[in-house]
């Protein structure tokens, strides 16, 4: 049992993490339709922002949210630049365009920061390990019934969980989020309103790419460093935790998350024969294909229904 | 007091050009129908006085060049448009939807006080206000989209074809809700529609378009009076 409970916070903190990666699909899915297949580099791009201002001295947490900045210049910017244009010759070719930009991120990190992993003393590190928004030294844990609970576990899922609130509060109770909400559900009247839509999308993105970035905060500091393929499974997550969700609804991603999360550590850590560490991949893959095939708009989306 | 004056208006989409040097005006007070058979432009028409299509030629609202105004500009310059079909926002909240209308407003109790006032004249929304917009009927959505129209404070309200796919009497009742408001508020109106009968009963003007032209135009009368127009166009 205590295991169990042990195992429950750990992939909820995991989980977290592809909880922000879905918020940030969810949040440019119901904007403008697009699914921004570069969601999980833009974050990696800001996570390596975030170690080079910890070399810089700048403390993790203005460091964190100079990094969340970054994710909204960056993700406003890709609207701005790539998106728009682009989506009014096709919308298909804007998701090719993300693929194309996933690559270009990836392949910017590695011509600036070098493919090793950071921090990495070899490569002039000041930085012993990756920052980490709590404590999380051998001894920064309780010990309830013998398992170990992490303060920095708990801690990276209280951040989340009131994150998650903020949002609820900015979609339902601001002007801007009432913009937002009506944008995704008829641009054109929302344009017949007097709402600036291009100014939404862009705003929507960018807030999209900061929340993405708070996740590659977080995955680094779990992992102790940065690296180029460090986002590559965690937007696996996150797209399956969106899914899950429901690919318009911010809630369904944050419970999608962390379902998902609580999923693969309790499979990997009770089945290690059949899933351990290597085929924890293909748990993100059932519960895409069985969402699908059950209940396609997710547990929270709304089914589309079209007037014909 | 000329309201709306469009000279020379050609828009249309991409390569195609659907109205050819239209001209068109809306005095202050008046309520202005543009009657046409399918296809003869009149959503084009909307479309291009609220600039969400490119245009050219020459628009002046209150004598101010709106040309080259982008649509929520002219949104806040005083024109609200009803679009054809679902002006609502589905999933939206009916409550939701009227904030939305307010969007170019400020002043959070003058637009709880207009929220107010149209659940009162549309009693249907009021039952649903915390109902999601596209739970409701065609009807309701048509009455939840001029309402929302209404809540910038228009000074010009553009209405396109709000009877389509209604059932009769819930047009007829939209239309005495629209009189009402030109009537006793003095609300400017240009309204487009194929369903000649009810429209006519209470234009002050009436514009026929045919194929991006605009090719009769005179008080509802004068219109009727006219046997050629009467037969090809009112079809009484």
């Amino acid at each position: 049992m205590a295991l169990f409970f042990q195992r429950l916070v750990d992939g909820m903190s995991y989980g977290s993490v592809y909880a922000l990666i879905a918020l940030g699909l969810v949040i440019v899915y119901r904007g403008t339709g697009h699914l921004n297949f570069a969601q999980g580099e833009m974050a990696l791009f800001c996570a390596y922002f975030v170690y080079q201002f910890g070399e810089w001295r700048i403390p993790v947490w203005p460091a964190m949210f100079l990094g969340m900045g970054v994710g909204f210049l960056l993700g406003s910017a890709t609207e701005v630049a790539l998106v728009r244009p682009i989506s009014k010759r096709s919308p298909f070719a804007v998701f090719i365009v993300t693929i194309g930009l996933f690559t270009f991120l990836n392949w910017l990190d590695g011509a600036i920061w070098g493919n090793q992993q950071l921090p990495n003393s070899g490569v002039g590190s000041k930085q012993l390990s990756y920052p980490s928004l709590f404590p999380n030294d051998p001894q920064d844990q309780w010990l309830p019934f013998g398992v170990s609970i992490r303060y920095e576990r708990v801690g990276i899922l209280v951040l989340v969980l009131v994150l998650t609130g903020l949002l609820f509060l900015l979609f339902n109770k601001t002007k801007f989020g009432l913009s937002m909400r009506a944008v995704a559900s008829n641009a054109e009247s929302a344009k017949l309103a007097g709402i600036r839509t291009n100014r939404v999308l862009m705003m929507s993105w960018g807030l999209a790419a900061a929340i993405g970035a708070l996740g590659g905060v977080v995955q680094a500091g779990l992992n102790g460093n940065v690296n180029l393929g460090l986002m590559f499974t965690v937007f696996i997550y996150g797209s399956a935790a969106a899914t899950l969700g429901g690919f318009d609804s911010p809630g369904g991603a944050v419970i999608g998350g962390l379902m998902i999360g609580v999923i693969e550590n309790l499979a990997s850590g009770y089945l290690p024969k059949w899933v351990g560490q290597e085929m924890k991949l293909g748990v993100a893959f059932v519960v895409i294909l069985a969402v699908l095939l059950v209940k396609p708009s997710g547990l929270f989306g709304t089914a589309k229904v079209e007037r014909v | 007091m000329t309201l709306l004056k469009a000279t020379d208006l050609t828009a249309g989409y991409g390569p195609v050009t659907v109205l050819q040097q239209l001209d068109l005006e809306v005095q202050e007070g008046e309520f202005v129908v543009m009657l046409g058979a399918n296809g003869a432009g009149k959503t084009t028409t909307m479309r291009a006085i609220s600039g969400l299509i490119s245009r050219h030629g020459h628009v002046e609202f209150e004598g101010v060049d709106i040309t080259k105004a982008s649509p929520d500009a002219i949104v806040r310059a005083g024109i609200a448009q009803v679009p054809q079909g679902r002006g609502t926002f589905p999933e939206l909240s009916v409550e939701d939807n009227l904030y939305t209308g307010a969007f170019v407003r400020s002043g959070a109790d003058s637009v709880r006080d207009d929220i107010a006032r149209w659940l009162e004249v549309f009693p249907r929304l009021a039952e649903r206000r915390h109902q999601r917009a596209g739970s409701l009927s065609g009807g309701e959505q048509q009455m939840l989209a001029i309402a929302r129209a209404l809540m910038s404070r228009p000074k010009l309200l553009l209405c396109d074809e709000p009877s389509l796919g209604l059932a009769p009497l819930i047009t007829q009742e939209l239309f005495a809700v629209l009189e009402g408001l030109h009537r006793d508020e003095g609300l400017s109106v240009l309204l487009v529609e194929q369903n000649a009968n009810l429209a006519m009963h209470i234009a002050s003007r009436v514009y026929l378009l045919e194929t991006g032209r605009i090719v009769a135009s005179g008080s509802a009368a004068e219109l009727s009076a006219d046997d050629s127009i009467r037969k090809a166009y009112l079809g009484f």
